[in-house]
């Protein structure tokens, strides 16, 4: 009853409150999306905070009960493609093509796949695999970044990206490979494996 | 199944999402097809490097910090630095003034010192108090641990603490975070609240003994002579910014805000933890 009273005596104080509790909480997953998208610290935190201050501004679009966390991913995504990627140089990223002429040959290769991650990748640095995740196709970066660091499933991912769970599942099939293409270049530079 | 119809479920089954039947299936066709075998081995390998090489980070605590001042800002009730100082210098020359001299004390103090809670010249501990909460209102002061547990708060601030460390448990308190700082060699704790739909609640911590002292710090005579008397002393800034300053075991507290004068005290009287 009270706190019905302080809707009606102060809708924006309590739209305020609304806010923080819905939106919040969901601070952490959408900081780590950013900080993998714009690859350092500094823009996540920026570009974190447009995207609250946006989503406050616009909180009254927001149609309640839906997915909050994908409403603010939504808002994330467009602010950081309108503002972030013209703004920052990006690493040149891989055209899907190339590689999947680089994933028919390897394909043939008759090595023996359980050992290619310790062969491979296993000795490979932390930043290498940062930077080969951060040389993907922003469509394909996305997706990945959710389903294999943040662990969300296909269905959240359709929502977050607005498309069919059937794309998400083709842009995460060519995301890896792509990926595994970048990660094998990494293992190439650093003598894990043969520069043939 | 076929190659094609392997290939098309390789990301799913990398993502366990296939059913028994058509699991069944896929690992039979991956035994006898060896290029098959080898494009899942990859894809799996490939998620299973990422997942272990990059993970998700917590949102830093000055990220968090700084995300909810921002949002606070934000608040209807909420006025610009320029309305509080400004608006009101229109109206009343003291408030102005007042208003300019904290601006003036907190800049010399932040050119100071490189410290995360910024330290005024003045060794009055009220000064400093409505200072260091001015700074908790601008995101200048920022808290080293923010949680919603007042112990693990309480815990972080008493390690190496001379003196009893005060964390309540506020009702209606969405989070609370704490900072060391030390001034002449006197440690310092500084614990802000943020009270839902109320705003900031500031409290600074210090050696009673060393409080009562002033050799480093002090306080005014009419605060150390009610603190004695009633163990509790109030007064309001010009700018209705509440302090209450009370004695908890060996140590002396100042809280700030401009939450109301009761709703604040009603606050502070719940029972410590």
């Amino acid at each position: 009853m009270f706190a019905f009273f302080l809707t009606v005596l102060n809708p924006s104080q309590s739209l305020h409150k609304e806010f923080e509790r819905e939106a919040i909480p969901h601070s952490d997953i959408l900081y780590n999306y950013a900080l993998r998208m714009t690859g350092n610290a500094d823009d996540a935190r920026d570009l974190l905070q447009e995207t609250f201050l946006k989503a406050f501004r616009f909180w009254d679009k927001y149609e309640k009960g839906t997915n909050v966390r994908a409403w603010l991913f939504r808002i994330m995504k467009n602010t950081y493609i309108n503002v972030y990627r013209k703004a920052v140089k990006e690493p040149d990223t891989v055209d899907y093509n190339d590689i999947q002429n680089f994933y028919n040959v390897i394909r043939e290769s008759s090595a023996d796949a359980n050992d290619l991650q310790e062969k491979l990748f296993g000795h490979l640095l932390d930043d290498d695999v940062t930077k080969a995740l951060e040389a993907l196709p922003e469509e394909f970066r996305t997706v990945v970044i959710l389903c294999d660091i943040e662990g969300l499933t296909y269905e959240e991912i359709a929502e977050f990206v607005e498309c069919p769970v059937g794309t998400v599942r083709s842009r995460l099939h060519r995301g890896r490979k792509l990926l595994y293409a970048n990660l094998f270049e990494y293992a190439k530079k650093r003598g894990f494996v043969g520069k043939d | 199944m076929d190659c094609r119809e392997f290939q098309e479920l390789i990301t799913e089954a990398v993502d366990r999402r296939l059913n028994t039947p058509i699991t069944n299936h896929f690992n039979a066709h991956a035994q006898a097809c060896p290029l098959c075998r080898n494009d899942f081995e990859r894809e799996r390998i490939t998620k299973a490097v990422l997942h272990s090489k990059v993970q998700h980070q917590s949102i830093p605590s000055s990220v968090s910090t700084s995300l909810l001042a921002a949002v606070e800002n934000l608040r209807p009730s909420a006025r610009s630095w320029r309305t509080m100082i400004f608006g009101e210098a229109n109206l009343n020359p003291a408030v102005a003034l007042v208003a300019i001299l904290f601006v003036v004390v907190g800049v010399a103090s932040l050119l100071q010192t490189n410290n995360a809670v910024p330290l005024a010249n003045n060794r009055n501990i009220i000064t400093q108090s409505l200072n260091n909460y001015s700074a908790a209102m601008t995101g200048t002061l920022k808290p080293t641990l923010i949680s919603h547990d007042p112990d693990a708060v309480k815990n972080f601030l008493a390690k190496d603490t001379p003196f009893e460390v005060s964390v309540a448990a506020l009702s209606d308190c969405d989070w609370c975070g704490g900072v060391l700082s030390e001034i002449d060699g006197v440690r310092l704790v500084h614990v802000v609240y943020k009270i839902g739909g109320e705003g900031l609640l500031y409290v600074y911590q210090v050696d009673m003994s060393e409080a009562l002292r002033g050799n480093k710090i002090g306080l005014p005579e009419k605060a150390k002579a009610s603190l004695a008397k009633t163990g509790w002393y109030f007064e309001q800034t010009p700018d209705l910014c509440n302090v209450v300053l009370w004695r908890h075991k060996n140590t002396l507290c100042a809280a700030v805000s401009k939450i109301g004068k009761d709703k604040m005290i009603a606050l502070l009287s719940e029972k410590d933890q």
